[in-house]
């Protein structure tokens, strides 16, 4: 670029008629930082020093809540190692780190704010790097993820983590105390307090989702997980876990590493869920098999702006383009993504088309199809290593998970591919998502086309 | 009159001294900036009015300038932006070529020029302020020449003496050089401004020509050259290139970013002779046919490549 930007400099010299001695590269003409059209056979990069990108992204396998591996793990001892890995694996001085923030959920609110505290003492994190916790309910881990790029841009501090924790082993969904009466006279109110498959119900039988294609949904789910599992796509995001799992007949307590995501299901088929029984709705269509899973999990993402990333020589996995959060109809809360995808797309200055990857939580597989469908999305472009119906849905985790996999996906694809978008819906009748581009660290091109008749002309040049 | 479309933008074009229909040009990707070079060898139709690619040579980085040998046939000199020199052979194929890459300049080399009188070797300048001589049957450079302060756009031999040359920088100077000397013979304060380019009168090997980002071409006699012999106006941007006729001793063509070729009489007091405005961008390359007197050749920005006769619209079809 340098190169470039100097060439640009003699020649613009040829149109300014200057002093003979003083080469004043200051005034008011300047060199473009944009050299040439995106068809060009060299890169076209819009790549700028306060960007915001993301130089690692790592995510504790997600197990089966009560019976899965970390059944028997603290929450904290899930966000430590991934904590740790962002540090270890970048040869980071932790005390740069300007704040994490932990996305989660279900726990009561201090008490998991101070575990996250904790967990960050046991992953060698010093007392001088804050903390602090974020719940947006489902997307809370994409939320946490937003608010530190948000803080960077706003020059609060350089390199920060965003995270996400769940243990719904240990804090399971539930309502504490009484529900103020005054609800009864507020629908919308009301509807917050609809459990979630009801809200699943809702949206397959407002906007017709047959329980075939939920069915579908999931086998494909679990299909593309298993396939992405076997051929050790996420051996690259996943950081194992040294835990133990207690025998729950003896008693007895084993040492065990958890690397791999248990809840996957090779061999599932239609005809095999088409059997289960509904569990929401006597004659509906969400059942335990299309809906996704309860689990226990943990991710961490370390974010930085661009400058310092290449100060550093870190790898650039992606940049943080835009996020949008909106909200909808409680009852059909389901339809989030529909509306949060357009957003954060639209503030990105793109279109759909322009999106090449998609990761959209699958909560229930009803919701999942309905936002595919409604945003006219290529099955073959989202959820490519599966999603939570497989994989698991530890709710406060899921955004960074969803970091994790998408970041690294993208970077296996190559220059092909060069936008990508996580979304999921939130309950109590909200959506967000967020727009990641592509960073410079992709892999080379391995899917490229061969161009016939390239004019070696830029498009916009045109 | 013929035209040739270049998928890149064009930065110099040159008519073979050995063969009347035969030119070549240097074409670099996005203007030069960033990207790819290639040479055209092209041929004029005998009949109809076309211009047909006999060959062409692909570059990793944009052409700036090339040169025919005035020796063999077949042989061109290209100045790369990469800072390399190479050396083709048109009767190769391109699977062949170049036949030699010498890579000695730290910047972009901006023009190249064969020795007509010698016929053995050629200049280069460069934009890392530095002239170079060449041999083609030597590896390594005879002899660099330092002594410009800015980038050295263009250097041109004398058309009588075999070991003068003279050279146009950045600087603002025009300097005269004789092999010979261990530096500079001559240095010309020619202009204000940036001088882009220059040239030796074919008919008198005391006359220069000079062509300045100050829009103006100016005419010097080295045996008194406290002022100019003539000042042609008429450019509205700075003058990229300049080249006396090989057939009228007082007659010179320049090309311009303002995206017009001039013709000019340096003798005469309304010294425009002619103004063809056919390039929709920078006119950046100008050459008239040593073999056929009055053909002219352009070529610019718009990827185009016009060759016409003097007198004619180079867009007449």
């Amino acid at each position: 670029m340098e190169k470039a930007t100097n060439r640009q400099r003699v020649l613009l010299e040829h149109l300014r008629p200057l002093n003979s001695s003083a080469h004043n590269y200051e005034s008011s003409l300047s060199a473009s930082a944009c050299a040439a059209g995106d068809s060009a056979a060299y890169q076209r990069t819009s790549a700028y020093g306060d960007d915001v990108v993301i130089v690692a992204a790592y995510r504790t396998a997600l197990c089966k809540s009560k019976r899965g591996g970390f059944k028997d793990t603290y929450p904290d001892d899930l966000l430590a190692p991934v904590l740790r890995a962002l540090i270890e694996k970048t040869n980071l001085n932790p005390s740069e780190v300007g704040d994490i923030v932990v996305g989660t959920v279900l726990a009561p609110g201090s008490q998991r704010a101070s575990e996250c505290r904790m967990a960050a003492f046991y992953a060698g994190f010093p007392e001088t790097v804050p903390l602090r916790t974020v719940n947006r309910q489902c997307s809370s881990g994409l939320q946490a993820v937003a608010d530190v790029a948000a803080a960077i841009k706003a020059g609060f501090y350089d390199i920060g983590i965003g995270a996400g924790l769940e243990s719904m082993t240990a804090n399971p969904m539930a309502w504490e105390g009484s529900v103020n009466p005054k609800v009864e006279k507020f629908q919308k109110a009301q509807n917050c307090l609809l459990p979630m498959g009801i809200t699943s119900e809702n949206v397959a039988h407002r906007f017709g989702v047959t329980r075939q294609e939920q069915d579908q949904a999931a086998v494909e789910s679990h299909r593309k997980a298993a396939a992405a599992t076997s051929a050790g796509k996420f051996k690259d995001e996943i950081i194992p876990v040294a835990t133990k799992i207690v025998d729950p007949k003896t008693g007895e307590e084993k040492p065990v590493t958890i690397s791999v995501d248990d809840g996957i299901r090779p061999n599932t088929s239609v005809s095999e869920l088409g059997k289960l029984k509904t569990v929401f709705k006597k004659d509906g269509t969400t059942t335990a098999g299309n809906s996704s899973q309860v689990s226990d999990g943990a991710g961490a993402v370390l974010l930085m702006k661009r400058s310092l990333a290449m100060h550093k020589g870190l790898p650039i996995l992606g940049v943080f383009r835009t996020f949008a959060a909106v909200g909808v109809d409680p009852a059909i809360m389901g339809v989030g993504p529909a509306v949060a995808i357009p957003a954060a797309v639209k503030a990105a200055g793109l279109e759909i088309d322009d999106i090449d990857l998609f990761e959209i939580n699958e909560a229930f597989a009803s919701q999942f199809v309905y936002c595919r469908n409604k945003l006219e999305i290529d099955p073959e472009k989202v959820n490519v290593n599966g999603g939570a119906m497989a994989i698991g849905h530890p709710l406060g985790a899921t955004g960074a998970r969803c970091v994790a996999t998408l970041l690294h996906e993208m970077k296996r694809r190559g220059k092909d591919c060069r936008f990508g978008v996580i979304s999921m819906c939130i309950g109590t009748g909200m959506g967000a998502a967020a727009v990641f581009e592509r960073g410079d660290c992709a892999d080379e091109l391995c899917n490229a086309r061969k161009v016939e008749n390239h004019g070696f002309l830029s498009k916009d040049a045109r | 009159m013929p035209v040739f479309k270049t998928p890149f933008n064009g930065y110099s074009v040159k008519f073979s001294p050995f063969y009347e229909s035969r030119l070549a040009v240097a074409t670099a990707q996005n203007f030069g900036i960033l990207g790819n070079g290639r040479i055209h060898v092209l041929d004029l139709s005998p009949t109809a009015p076309t211009l047909s690619q006999l060959v062409s040579f692909d570059t990793a980085d944009g052409v700036y300038d090339l040169s025919w040998s005035e020796s063999h046939d077949s042989l061109l000199v290209a100045a790369i932006a990469d800072g390399s020199v190479k050396i083709y052979d048109t009767a190769l194929p391109p699977t062949a070529n170049p036949i030699r890459s010498l890579h000695e300049h730290t910047r972009e080399v901006h023009s190249t020029d064969y020795n007509p009188t010698r016929r053995d070797s050629f200049l280069t300048a460069s934009w890392d302020d530095t002239i170079k001589l060449w041999t083609v049957d030597r590896p390594t450079s005879v002899r660099t020449f330092k002594e410009h302060a800015y980038c050295v756009y263009n250097a041109a031999w004398n058309p009588r003496h075999s070991d003068v040359f003279c050279s146009a920088s950045g600087d603002c100077t025009l300097r005269i050089w004789d092999v010979r000397e261990a530096g500079s013979t001559m240095i010309i304060p020619a202009h204000e401004f940036e001088i882009l380019a220059c040239d030796w009168n074919k008919y008198d090997d005391c006359v220069i020509a000079s062509a300045s980002v100050d829009k103006s071409i100016k005419l010097w006699d080295v045996r008194n050259y406290r002022v100019p012999i003539a000042v042609l106006n008429g450019h509205g941007y700075a003058v990229r290139r300049v080249k006396f006729s090989p057939h009228r001793r007082n007659v010179l063509a320049s090309c311009s970013y303002d995206m017009t070729v001039c013709l000019w009489d340096f003798m005469v007091e309304d010294a425009l002779v002619a103004r063809y405005d056919h390039h929709t961008e920078f006119a950046v390359g100008v050459d008239m046919s040593v073999l056929v007197d009055g053909l002219l050749a352009s070529t610019g920005w718009d990827e185009l490549v016009y060759v016409w006769q003097q007198g004619m619209d180079p867009r007449a079809v």
